[in-house]
């Protein structure tokens, strides 16, 4: 076991309702793993309690052993633990080559940013035919390729991605799909929050299936997948 | 007719620095939402910093530069004291809180200077153009604010920390997540947005006699002049400036300077009720 990423009996919420009932997870070094469960079970929660967007109220956050449980989210970007957030959350106003430069903002970013911009464009060719472009003028499929591209650029060590296919066309989403599976095969280390249940549990190594802020069954993905029993509870699939 | 356009060319010039204080209130309004009320008590500010530089011997033009640097380094302070910790809040609190340190600005320099008048004495030359007479204060005024704002913009769009106070002003969230200190660029943003409030005042204290009340009335047509050009979006602030000169200088001539008030805020009015966001369109 080298979890890179670990959270030990993490509560938290929102002002007097709480969200998340002692959750612990590990994410593991050059896996992938997914996080599934039904609207409201507490996933972005978590993943924000994770970057400490939302405060811990109790239990801890490591990453590569030290604790950063109270660190601000933009000295966790600093280290390498890198969220690309549901709802795309671009900067609108600001061009796809100024989205991307912010992406790699941290010094320990910025060193490979040049490296990091070509695999970028590689990935996503229509990014380059379009920099000079405002963010808040694409389409929802490039909006969400310019999310992954501007996560990527902050050089992740853990990239942690909330909701990749959310309002995608399918193919869109499989384009987007194919890409984190190259990143994976690339030894890359991601976190998977997804609303498709199906796509996230096939291509993940391990699984999380959250329910009512708690983790209800761990397993490897394809146990999950065919567990009939968190099929039918948990996933209503 | 010379004299008229005279009137109109002055006010253009005059325009020019009040666009400089609007985009000192439109830039941290449009960056983190705070409107701020100490606005005018720093611009007074400026106009005593400038006057103490001048009385230790700098010419008024060469004290601009440390005016910018103590107008910076003052904002930063207060952004740290009166602003960080109610950042989130809601707006009434920053209101309050800038509205604090306008009330101890203005107490102190009452204390420290009274409230009577004072001006910057230093040799102005007078250019005459076909009948029209202009100052050199004037003419030097109106060019600095433009630099300034030039320099604004070249900071916003083509170095990184700028790059970084826009993408703040766009998504704060979104920028934590990509490794941007937002809490240490709202501060540098505070600290910009109070440097071109000094340095306006300043450059309005090369050409008019000043007391520490005299930043309320520039507050206030800052603030003609942010909504005129759509708040938040510092391009207007600077155009909504050179309206309210021009309205000022065409106006002059003809009736007493008192009714300028109740004309610039009845097209404050009349703009918040018929282009709600502004003649250029509010926060980009």
């Amino acid at each position: 076991m080298s979890a890179v990423l670990e959270l030990t009996g993490v509560e938290t919420g929102y002002g007097e309702v709480q969200v998340l009932w002692g959750v612990s997870m590990q994410v593991e070094q050059g896996k992938m793993t997914t996080l599934v469960g039904a609207n409201g079970a507490g996933k972005t929660t978590t993943m924000r309690a994770i970057m400490g967007v939302v405060h811990p109220w109790k239990g801890t956050v490591r990453f590569q052993g030290q604790d950063v449980t109270n660190l601000s989210a933009h000295d966790k970007a600093q280290l390498g633990l890198v969220l690309v957030p549901e709802g795309r959350q671009l900067f609108s106003d600001m061009t796809i080559e100024e989205n991307l430069a912010m992406g790699a903002y941290s010094k320990r970013a910025r060193q490979s940013l040049d490296a990091n911009l070509k695999k970028v464009y590689q990935f996503f060719p229509r990014l380059e035919e379009r920099k000079k472009q405002k963010a808040g003028t694409l389409s929802g499929g490039e909006q969400q390729m310019l999310a992954v591209g501007r996560g990527l650029m902050a050089d992740p060590l853990v990239l942690m991605i909330d909701e990749l296919s959310l309002g995608l066309a399918p193919v869109l989403a499989q384009g987007l799909f194919a890409t984190l599976k190259q990143l994976k095969d690339a030894g890359m280390t991601i976190f998977l929050v997804e609303q498709n249940v199906y796509l996230a549990l096939a291509l993940s190594d391990y699984a999380y299936v959250l329910a009512e802020g708690r983790v209800k069954i761990e397993g490897p993905s394809h146990e999950v997948a065919h567990n009939d029993e968190v099929r039918e509870a948990y996933l209503g699939i | 007719m010379v004299e008229i356009l005279s009137s109109v060319m002055d006010g253009l010039l005059i325009g020019l620095v009040y666009g400089l204080a609007a985009i000192g209130l439109t830039l941290i309004f449009g960056v983190m939402d705070v409107v701020n009320l100490a606005h005018g008590a720093i611009i007074a500010l400026g106009m005593f910093f400038l006057y103490l530089f001048f009385g230790a011997g700098l010419h008024p033009y060469l004290a601009l530069l440390p005016v910018a640097v103590l107008g910076f380094i003052f904002g930063v302070i207060v952004y740290q004291i009166a602003v960080r910790k109610i950042i989130s809040g809601p707006p009434l609190m920053s209101l309050l809180a800038t509205f604090a340190v306008s009330m101890i600005i203005i107490g102190v320099g009452t204390a420290l200077w009274s409230t009577s008048p004072y001006n910057i004495n230093f040799k102005v030359t007078t250019y005459n153009f076909f009948g029209y007479t202009v100052t050199s204060a004037r003419l030097v005024s109106a060019v600095a604010a433009v630099l300034v704002t030039f320099g604004l913009y070249y900071f916003l769009y083509r170095t990184v920390l700028g790059k970084a106070v826009r993408a703040v002003a766009n998504n704060r969230e979104a920028a934590e997540l990509m490794g941007i200190p937002s809490q240490q660029i709202l501060a540098i943003t505070f600290g910009i947005g109070t440097m071109l409030a000094m340095l306006s005042g300043a450059l309005i204290a090369t050409l008019f006699p000043f007391t520490i009340l005299s930043g309320g009335v520039y507050e206030l047509k800052s603030f003609v002049a942010s909504v005129l050009g759509g708040l938040g979006n510092p391009t207007g602030a600077l155009f909504g400036g050179i309206i309210l000169g021009l309205i000022e200088g065409s106006v002059a001539p003809f009736i007493q300077v008192s009714w300028t008030n109740v004309i610039e805020f009845v097209i404050f009015v009349g703009i918040l009720l018929f282009f709600p966001t502004g003649l250029f369109g509010g926060r980009k």
